[in-house]
């Protein structure tokens, strides 16, 4: 019985020890939160901004002289992918790579990950990787995606792939992220999401079409990803605070059913001793 | 005067929203100004002062950077990489970074990222002094 005793009392200290491990990482997750919803907000509607009105660019485009405006070229799609630098996120990571794998499905693809998790899952599947270069998304700033933009929109105009597609976390709530995969290249892809107008208004581009979107589908490219990667580390650290919470709940459970077992058996071995006592007065 | 709606955004935010009479920036060819029904345009900016006549005549200088402009159906969009009002630029600051990025311009063996780099600075430096001088 005293083994037995000790046994819980051991087991009773652990998770204690992992309870305060996760408790301390759930307060550490929802003051980042705080911050990278914070920064999520400001940058959402510059994102959304951007997004629409490149759409309705597209929409009544009659000019498909620039690269980026013509149907894809080639078969290939680039996928920009967002992940987190840390596990212990819950689903974070692994519904974000699963909605990655239900797009890309038979498709002919090449990625550029963003986070060390992304970076690590697709070197492990030997997939074709454009650049390990960004592999921590958490000091990645405005200055940074215009780096990923424009290395993006090299490959891009040299043919290296038709289509670029990205990958991340939505943060629609505390409680709910949803990881998402859209269109960015070529511009005619981003008309499908909205009905088109049987009557197309022209649109006046100065100094002409190619040399506009040449300077502003860059820096399209560069909101598009910042607004991206913002939403995505505060997902990150809402999925890490709900885990967390979780985890921290599960504990206290289990903490709770481990000192009924341990006062059970600490009444078994008092009663044995009162028994053994009794029997040996007896005895005399 | 007829105004438009128009709206500001950067990736620091959305900085303006609301009806103004004209907004001058420069485009990538060159100075522009937008006007009430304006037909549908769009184009990128380039580095440059610009400002803004609200609905009371007030005007309203500001430092844009990059980004683009687009009018569609009467509304205004201006998306840029950074947009300042002259209110909110540090003199100083502008004045050390244009101090430093001529320094650095200064130098021998630059690599060509480090001349664009620099030049870069050194003219969003000159823009914000200009803007605020």
């Amino acid at each position: 019985m005293a083994a037995n005793m000790k046994a819980v009392k051991l087991r009773i200290k652990s998770v204690q020890n992992t309870m305060q491990i996760t408790k301390a990482m759930e307060l550490v997750a929802s003051s980042k939160l705080r911050r990278a919803k914070e920064r999520s907000e400001i940058a959402r509607p510059y994102f959304k901004e951007l997004y629409s009105t490149l759409q309705k660019i597209a929409a009544g485009n009659t000019d498909f002289t620039s690269d980026f405006a013509s149907a894809a070229t080639s078969e290939k799609v680039c996928y920009v992918v967002i992940a987190g630098d840390r596990g212990l996120a819950g689903g974070y990571n692994s519904n974000l790579f699963k909605c990655m794998e239900a797009d890309s499905k038979g498709k002919d693809y090449s990625v550029l990950p963003i986070g060390k998790k992304a970076v690590e899952y697709f070197k492990r599947r030997k997939v074709e990787i454009i650049t390990e270069h960004f592999n921590e998304i958490a000091p990645l700033n405005i200055g940074d995606c215009f780096e990923i933009s424009n290395l993006l929109c090299k490959e891009y105009k040299d043919g290296n792939f038709g289509t670029l597609r990205l990958v991340y976390t939505e943060f629609v709530s505390m409680l709910s992220q949803q990881p998402h995969a859209v269109s960015v290249l070529p511009l005619t892809d981003l008309v499908g999401e909205e009905p088109v107008e049987p009557v197309k208004n022209l649109i006046l581009y100065e100094p002409d079409s190619t040399e506009v979107f040449d300077a502003i589908v860059p820096e399209y490219v560069a909101g598009v990803i910042y607004g991206a990667v913002c939403d995505s580390l505060a997902s990150e650290q809402a999925a890490r605070r709900t885990a967390m919470e979780s985890a921290t709940s599960n504990a206290e459970e289990m903490i709770e059913t481990l000192n009924l077992h341990y006062n059970r058996a600490r009444q078994a071995s008092i009663t044995q001793e009162i028994t053994e006592i009794v029997g040996g007065a007896e005895g005399l | 005067m007829t105004t438009f709606p128009l709206r500001i955004g950067t990736p620091d935010g959305l900085l303006f929203e609301g009806n103004v009479e004209r907004v001058m920036c420069r485009s990538i060819t060159g100075d522009l100004a937008i006007l009430a029904g304006h037909s549908n345009y769009c184009t990128a900016l380039g580095m440059g002062a610009a400002y803004v006549v609200l609905e009371d005549g007030t005007r309203k200088d500001a430092a844009c950077i990059g980004g683009m402009l687009s009018m569609m159906d009467g509304e205004c969009h201006l998306l840029a990489t950074t947009w300042e009002w002259a209110d909110d630029i540090d003199k100083d600051r502008a004045e050390a970074a244009k101090k430093k990025a001529e320094e650095i311009l200064a130098r021998d063996n630059l690599t060509d990222k480090e001349i664009r780099l620099a030049e870069a600075k050194l003219h969003r430096a000159l823009v914000r002094i200009g803007v605020k001088g």
